[in-house]
């Protein structure tokens, strides 16, 4: 919905295959602050369920901004996550502060005014679809308690009658009768929406071939081996990591892995081994150490661009 | 890690599981029943009785590929792709407008109609104004609908007049979520301001948590555009330490034995001469050789002033008072200084970033009439509270400045460790008085 396309706002529990087919592909990512963030529902959920991309939701969830337990759009991905969807070209970086200035500071008149127009034609849509449904509610409260509903004007009982079979149709015909305003017997007005996405105004910008890799901390080759083996991984730092690595769906799975990247030629206090791995042992994980394979022999014997990546896991033994 | 698992370090940690569960605040589980209902309805505003949270729930050690592992996936999935997918709407009858002001990145609210801003904005010529964090909370809540200014010269006839000001604003096209975080976090960097992502996360969890928080002082754009770091300003209301401190330093000349050794014969005699000692505190004060620092003597910098050091101090936050009405134009002194620090480009403070972090937070020594040393210990002088965000997840760190060299366990008497006839003994023996402890 939040894209406002109104294919995606039929609400479904199945694979949303059809919002799944608007994703433009590869799609793009907002470089903003130096951050790189996701503000499509859809391509969101996409890259969890294709791309094992899970990212940190950062935003308050409106009407429920007192928690901070769920979390919201947008989605803050890791620059390593960043850099490996653009690396396979799955993604795009798209520096959104550049975008806005151009597209939303500098919008013409006439866009704006559509814009406006197709603001205000949604949100009369969700004020119709609303009052029908309080209607809705205090027919059937009046119901349960046995009353009836008193004499109302005869088109009003005609709708709400109407709306018993319609109620997928209220949403399928939203394009075609923006005009048709038969609900309101008092006045209604449209809802004013504040869209999640800046994409219905603006053109979604096309792919960059020139679009810049993501910087990436030392620790990525870490990361994209995990990542090409089907793991899910998150930030780490609450445990004392660089990331949590998931078998699976983070929503699913515990995490099995603590996993700090290093060089491979790296020197490392042994207490960061004790130290690591006692906490991971301690919330039932294993410590897992890797990195990539930089020695030459290797290299050529590959063949290949990318250094192999090596990773040790370390666990308690309990003797 | 606690001493006592040194043994049994492995397998038997009780109920970690929850500990993960509580940290791992990802999982979007298995929906209620309301759910189907709740994305049928999640367009709409005023009924958010019908918006619900999913539940949480147990999760699986690994993959086994059965259906009903993959349906209740797919359902958490589900759950959390229709709770995304909440739209903001805005009742019309508390519409909340808001002009984007470019050159400030400041937000202008321009009829306030809502309680949040008791503890946000600023007002200035009659208007309210919103700081970027600000303004970005209040359109991520769905409180605020804020526009995007038109564009010079593009106004219409009917609109360029003078009565076109009042509803302009409704002609401005909507500020988009997206257009929000590109605007007051991308657009910062344009005008000089230093609200970076990390700060916006602190700002936002703190919010949701629902203290007040409020810019520490001087990064308002306007000083920060001059001068990116002013070197933060010794609280010129600093007491030299306490009074008690002064009290303490007299009581310790009357009771000391004058017979102290000198710094230069200690290298030939024993600390301690032979005499007669009436307690083990005077023999304990003759064994205190290391120089502490000295907390009376006022803070000083020992960095100059830098733009990128990254430790200063960034919100002021205060818990909410209940009933107590906060008043932002006359703060009370605030509850928590927090210092926002990026877990991926900063690495621990060193000695003299500390020193200067702790000297711009204001004195709070622990209450005097506070008896418990450990109390005392954790209370610290000074304290402040590092958010450390990795990645958009803010762990909170307290760091604080402990009074030890302040607290003498000798001089407060640990009671209980004694054996009975000696400490009776002693306190006939002393007969000094109350205050000793004995």
């Amino acid at each position: 919905m939040a894209d406002s396309t109104p294919a995606t706002s039929t609400p479904t529990m199945e694979p949303d295959v059809a919002s799944e087919a608007t994703i433009p592909k590869p799609f793009p990512i907002s470089h903003i602050a130096g951050r790189y963030l996701l503000f499509d529902v859809n391509v969101i959920s996409y890259a969890r369920r294709t791309h094992n991309i899970t990212g940190v939701l950062i935003g308050t969830i409106p009407n429920l901004s007192q928690q901070n337990v769920f979390l919201g759009i947008p989605l803050e991905l890791q620059p390593e996550e960043a850099r490996v969807l653009v690396e396979q070209g799955h993604a795009f970086i798209v520096d959104d502060a550049e975008v806005h200035r151009k597209g939303m500071m500098a919008m013409s008149r006439e866009q704006r005014l559509k814009l406006l127009r197709e603001m205000d034609r949604e949100g009369m849509e969700l004020a119709k679809a609303e009052s029908r449904k309080a209607e809705e509610r205090s027919t059937k409260a009046l119901k349960e308690k046995g009353l009836t509903r008193k004499e109302k004007k005869s088109d009003e009982s005609n709708s709400s009658a109407a709306v018993e079979g319609s109620e997928t149709s209220l949403f399928d015909s939203k394009g075609e009768t923006p005009t048709a305003v038969s609900v309101s017997e008092k006045k209604l007005e449209p809802v004013p929406i504040t869209p999640t996405t800046s994409y219905p105004p603006l053109t979604t910008p096309s792919a960059n071939a020139a679009s810049q890799l993501p910087d990436v901390p030392k620790s990525y080759p870490l990361f994209r081996y995990l990542h090409s083996k089907g793991y899910f991984t998150m930030p780490g730092l609450r445990f004392g990591c660089h990331y949590s690595v998931y078998p699976g769906d983070t929503l699913r799975f515990h995490s099995h892995y603590l996993a700090t990247g290093l060089d491979f030629d790296e020197e490392f206090e042994l207490q960061d081994v004790i130290g690591g791995g006692r906490l991971a042992n301690r919330v039932k994980k294993a410590y897992l150490i890797g990195g990539e394979v930089t020695s030459e022999n290797d290299k050529e014997a590959e063949g290949d661009e990318i250094a192999p990546v090596r990773t040790f896991s370390i666990e308690w033994a309990a003797m | 890690m606690a001493d006592e698992d040194e043994d049994v370090p492995n397998l038997q940690a009780p109920a970690v599981e929850d500990v993960e569960d509580n940290e791992e605040n990802q999982e979007y589980l298995r929906t209620l029943s309301k759910l189907a209902q709740l994305s049928i309805y999640s367009g709409t505003v005023h009924n958010t009785s019908s918006l619900s949270l999913p539940k949480r729930g147990e999760k699986d050690f690994e993959s086994h590929s059965t259906q009903l592992q993959l349906s209740t996936l797919e359902t958490s999935r589900a759950a959390m792709h229709s709770v995304l997918s909440w739209q903001r709407t805005h009742n019309p009858k508390a519409h909340l407008l808001a002009m984007y002001h470019e050159a400030s990145n400041m937000a202008c609210v321009e009829k306030v109609k809502s309680s949040h801003f008791i503890t946000i904005g600023r007002s200035w010529g009659g208007k309210e104004w919103l700081l970027p964090e600000e303004a970005l909370f209040m359109i991520e809540r769905g409180t605020l609908d804020c526009r995007w200014p038109i564009l010079t010269g593009e106004e219409g006839p009917e609109e360029a007049g003078e009565a076109g000001e009042a509803n302009k604003l409704k002609d401005c096209a909507p500020m988009s979520l997206q257009g929000a975080y590109a605007a007051f976090l991308g657009f910062e960097g344009g005008v000089g301001g230093k609200l970076t992502m990390e700060m916006w996360n602190v700002y936002a969890g703190l919010k949701r948590s629902g203290y007040v928080v409020f810019r520490h002082g001087d990064w308002d754009e306007d000083r920060a555009a001059l001068q990116p770091l002013k070197p933060p300003t010794i609280d010129p209301n600093k007491k030299p330490a306490l009074l008690s401190g002064f009290f303490a330093e007299i009581w310790r000349r009357i009771s000391q034995p004058t017979h102290t050794v000198r710094a230069e014969n200690l290298a030939f005699g024993p600390l301690i001469k032979p005499g007669l000692y009436r307690s083990y505190a005077d023999i304990y004060r003759l064994l205190h050789l290391i120089p502490t620092h000295d907390r009376t003597t006022p803070p000083q910098f020992s960095l100059p002033s830098n733009p990128a050091n990254p430790y200063r101090i960034h919100f002021d936050v205060w818990k909410t008072h209940g009933s107590q009405r906060f008043r932002k134009a006359n703060r009370p002194p605030p509850d928590f200084h927090v210092c926002v620090v990026d877990a991926r480009e900063t690495s621990i403070p060193n000695a003299a970033q500390l020193n200067d972090l702790l000297a711009t937070v204001p004195d709070d020594p622990p209450p005097t009439t506070s008896t418990n040393i450990f109390q005392k210990l954790k209370h610290g002088t000074r304290n402040v509270v590092l958010a450390i965000v990795d990645n958009g997840i803010p762990s909170y760190i307290s760091l604080l400045d402990s009074p030890f060299e302040g607290e003498k366990v000798y001089d407060r008497g640990v009671r209980g460790g004694r054996g009975k006839g000696r400490g009776g003994g002693r306190g006939r023996g002393r007969g000094r008085g109350r205050g000793r402890g004995r």
